[in-house]
């Protein structure tokens, strides 16, 4: 086992080794340095939600297997690599083995009630994690479409299908999202008009996918001590060109916060519908088309100290644009109403004084985006 | 590449064009796939560049929207179909016929069909590129995207796409065909099947997968295709379609076909391991019953592709899949207790044979994630998922491919490669593949999804991105000593002789290369090592 003979070795083993031993010298200090973090990388973040809880306890079960597992079997590899090795001139067979039943059949049995373990153990995750509230206190109906996400509000114990108390149509930032009471329990429906889209929350372990024809439906249960804070969500199915710009957030509430934003939204929604300030089109009149989640035009130009109408067409049906102006420093000074395509508004724009501006979609500011130059 | 292998030094293969374009010789058909597919290899991998090098940044440098989707879809496309599928066949071509003591395989002609279809679907699939863009649905070109035409695939890319998979797929059948006849009727007399070598098996169990699945992926792109050009609802919900059909159709092949990827490249290494060890394989007729059983399963556990979609009966599909892991277990304490024991002669085949334990063990033991339904919530669709598959087909499939290229490039040319360029490969290889791959796993634990051109900046993804790419290129530049060792091997290298690695199947009976009739004389066959028999008689038995 210790000091079997070795052979001189040749210069390029030498370097070989030396370059070996660097190699894992350095990864070895930077596991000791950042050794927690690197842990907690090979472990999902850690759960906002009653099910993702389950989800992670579950996780960790088999993580524990697979650990014990793969260190076991690579350990085998590598001592067999390392004891086993031909020395130089030894031509004598080593034993001829053929196989070994009892082997055979312990490496087929015990693998087998693992498994079965993991499944029984995984069944019953499942289906605490598909468990549905008889009442859950929110029903949400979730929308995804090229490229964007929009929530609806329904009443108690509506159908999928039903008119919708009110809709939050723009999926990021304070005024929009998916806002959720914490430590209570909310049914979402998600349907898709278009194309497949998957719904996923990295803080929730879950996802489902947004399938058009179909309503899917699950329970989430945020919890209580969760109340303030915002969790980034995105489409997890290739969904076409903009895929990765159909980001969305959840907003968890404390109950009273939720009833007080819940309640201005209803009033909201109730209160007769403002048009879109289309009067205001006096001055020059910029055209802008969106067509394919893109602007047609790259840069604008409008005179300063003047006020000025975009005239904005929006071509993608069902997907909503809106049409955003912001200074150097990043501040909106216009903020144009979403609506869906196919239509066209006109947006009365207030003076502005001479500048660079950036113009955007806020729904699609990463595809959707040009310069404004005021002169 | 092409070229020099074309025309190696060996005086046997001296041969023209005319040859080579007509030629109905299995050995020179399996050069001519093993070719055409390291030709595919590298435009899959120069695909897969255009990805690490968008990703390695936050923010959009280089390509976005539909270049990227172009580059990922043709990327897995190109791999899947084009590469690891015709290198494994083109394996089995060459070595299947030598191993069962046969002249050829049982239909020369069909055998030269099945090949010739595989450039002609590669050159209609890329020539997407050059009609306005490729296919860029993802490899799994998921309905009704594959069938939207105003914010999905443009062009005929898609349509192009299809008409290459379906002429790759008859290649594929007639090829699964060709080989279980082969296999069935053309053994040497002594070789019954429990003698046969584990690569014969392999080859076999995957030829009844090709034959059983492919149809079945056939189906699915004609109505694909019926949809797209024709009218046809069969996936489209707006028309009393149902968008979930082409996920089980496409599944119920492309599940499979993971063992079709695998299962010829465990029995590369099956015959590697124990030539190296110079130990029989540990266990002969338990990995002949594992493989059987893989490919049994295999058919059973599509659906696991489809659990977050809330459509399929989750219990059932979740229990077959933990199933698989037993038999594939078993292979791998076989292969361990191959190595024990044993005494191990470190070539260049050899480390490549102990890569694809090694890390066709992580992504096995992965997969025991995905099966757990509710962790595949989590991970479903994340990068996790993309590390997975690629430590299964790289880690596994391909460090086998490369263990078979420098195990058998010495029967097909007659010359040795070098041993310190192969393990200067490996070693660039070996590195490269777990700083690509091994960081995806955290990466989709931290809730990037996959087929994404662009991320945050702030979403904490930044530096293993940045691994990720590092190593892609490392594994490109793996490819300049091999490239160099093929070229400087067909000139220079040693003679190899009809035996270089003392090795223990009837390929090794003949003279490298072999005559256009494979043998002069066959010995006699009264195990699963005539060659070693040959050698030491009885004494090891």
């Amino acid at each position: 086992m210790s000091s079997s003979p070795r052979t001189r070795p040749s210069s390029g083993s030498i370097l070989v080794g030396i370059v070996a031993v660097a190699v894992v010298g350095a990864a070895a200090t930077w596991v000791v340095l950042n050794g927690s973090q690197i842990l907690q990388s090979f472990f999902p973040p850690e759960p906002k939600t009653v099910q993702g809880h389950a989800i992670h306890d579950l996780y960790d079960i088999v993580f524990a297997i697979a650990a014990v597992i793969f260190f076991l079997v690579e350990g085998l590899i590598v001592w067999s690599v390392i004891r086993y090795r031909r020395k130089p001139g030894d031509d004598e067979l080593p034993p001829q083995t053929h196989g070994h039943n009892l082997a055979e059949v312990i490496w087929t049995v015990i693998p087998t009630i693992i498994v079965f373990f993991l499944f029984f153990v995984s069944w019953q995750t499942l289906n605490n994690v598909e468990a549905r509230s008889p009442k859950p206190d929110l029903l949400v109906k979730a929308v995804a479409g090229q490229f964007q996400w929009s929530f609806q509000y329904l009443p108690a114990e509506a159908p999928p299908d039903a008119k919708p108390l009110f809709t939050v149509s723009i999926p990021v930032g304070a005024d929009g999202g998916l806002t959720l009471p914490a430590g209570k329990t909310t049914h979402l429906y998600l349907s898709s008009p278009d194309v497949i889209h998957a719904f996923y929350v990295p803080q929730f372990l879950f996802k489902r996918d947004v399938i058009p024809g179909v309503v899917n439906q699950f329970d989430l249960t945020l919890d209580a001590s969760d109340a303030g804070q915002t969790f980034r969500g995105q489409c997890a199915e290739l969904c076409g060109i903009g895929h990765r710009v159909m980001l969305f957030e959840v907003h968890a509430l404390a109950p009273d916060a939720f009833d007080a934003w819940y309640q201005g939204k209803l009033k909201e929604a109730a209160a007769t519908p403002t048009p879109v300030p289309s009067g205001a089109a006096n001055g020059p009149k910029l055209d802008l088309v969106a067509q394919n989640v893109k602007f047609d035009k790259s840069a604008l130009s409008a005179p300063a100290n003047t006020a000025f109408t975009i005239h904005f067409d929006n071509r993608d049906a069902g997907t909503a644009h809106d049409v955003d102006i912001l200074d150097a420093g990043g501040t909106k000074v216009f903020d144009g109403k979403d609506f869906p395509g196919p239509a066209a508004q006109d947006y009365g724009v207030g003076a502005l004084p001479a500048g660079s501006y950036k113009f955007e979609c806020s729904i699609h500011p990463t595809l959707m985006f040009g310069t404004l130059t005021v002169q | 590449m092409a070229t020099t292998a074309l025309t190696p030094a060996a005086s046997a293969y001296r041969s023209g064009l005319y040859e080579w374009l007509t030629t109905t010789d299995h050995k020179k058909i399996g050069i001519l796939y093993v070719v055409n597919s390291f030709i595919f290899f590298f435009l899959g991998g120069i695909l897969a560049l255009g990805i690490r090098t968008e990703l390695a940044l936050p923010g959009v440098q280089f390509v976005d929207g539909e270049v990227y989707n172009q580059l990922f879809t043709m990327h897995g496309t190109t791999m899947i179909f084009l590469f690891i599928i015709p290198m494994l066949v083109g394996f089995g071509n060459y070595v299947v016929p030598l191993q069962i003591g046969a002249p050829d395989m049982a239909f020369p002609r069909i055998n030269a069909l099945s090949f010739w279809m595989l450039p002609l679907g590669g050159i209609l699939l890329f020539l997407g590129f050059a009609t306005g863009g490729a296919a860029s649905a993802g490899w799994t070109s998921y309905a009704p995207l594959s069938e939207d035409r105003a914010l999905g695939s443009v062009g005929s890319g898609q349509d192009l796409w299809i008409m290459g998979l379906t002429l790759i797929g008859t290649s594929s059948i007639l090829g699964g065909i060709n080989f279980l006849v082969t296999i069935f009727k053309m053994r040497a007399p002594g070789l019954t099947m429990f003698r046969m070598p584990i690569l014969v098996w392999t080859v076999l169990v995957t030829s009844i997968l090709q034959v059983m699945a492919t149809p079945v992926l056939t189906s699915a792109l004609i109505m694909l295709f019926i949809d797209r050009n024709y009218g046809g609802h069969f996936f489209d919900p707006s028309n009393g379609g149902i968008a979930i059909l082409w996920q089980n159709v496409f599944w119920f092949y492309s599940h499979p076909a993971v063992y079709i990827m695998v299962l010829p490249a465990m029995g590369m290494i099956s015959e590697i391991l124990p030539v190296f060890s110079r130990k029989p394989l540990f266990g002969y007729k338990a990995f002949v019953f594992a493989t059987a059983g893989i490919g049994a399963l295999g058919f059973s556990v599509w659906a696991h592709h489809m659990f977050t979609t809330g459509l399929v009966f989750l219990p059932f599909f979740s229990l077959m899949t933990f199933l698989i892991a037993v038999p594939t277990g078993v292979k791998m304490f076989n292969w361990v207790f191959t190595l024990w024991r044993g005494k191990l002669t470190f070539s260049t085949p050899l480390l490549f044979a102990l890569g694809f334990l090694s890390m066709f063990l992580l992504g096995g033991i992965n997969g025991a994630f995905s099966a757990a339904v509710p962790v595949d919530f989590a991970l479903q669709d994340t990068y996790w998922v993309v590390a997975h598959l690629h430590y299964v087909l790289f880690g596994g499939s391909v460090f086998g491919v490369f263990a078979g290229v420098y195990y058998w490039f010495p029967k097909m040319t007659g010359r040795m490669l070098n041993e310190s360029l192969g393990k200067l490969q490996f070693v660039m290889i070996f590195i490269g593949f777990n700083l690509t791959f091994f960081p995806m796993h955290q990466l989709g634990l931290a809730g990037m999804p996959r087929r994404i051109a662009d991320y945050a900046a702030n979403a904490g993804w930044n530096d293993l991105n940045l691994a990720a790419s590092i190593g892609g290129f490392v594994i490109a530049a793996s490819m300049i000593p091999f490239l160099w060792n093929v070229f400087i091997s067909l000139r220079n290298g040693k003679i190899a002789g009809d035996d270089p690695w003392q090795a223990n199947t009837l390929e090794w009976a003949t003279s490298s290369p072999p005559p256009p009739y494979n043998f002069d004389h066959l010995p006699e066959i009264r195990s699963e090592r005539p060659l070693f028999d040959l050698r030491h008689g009885r004494t090891g038995h």
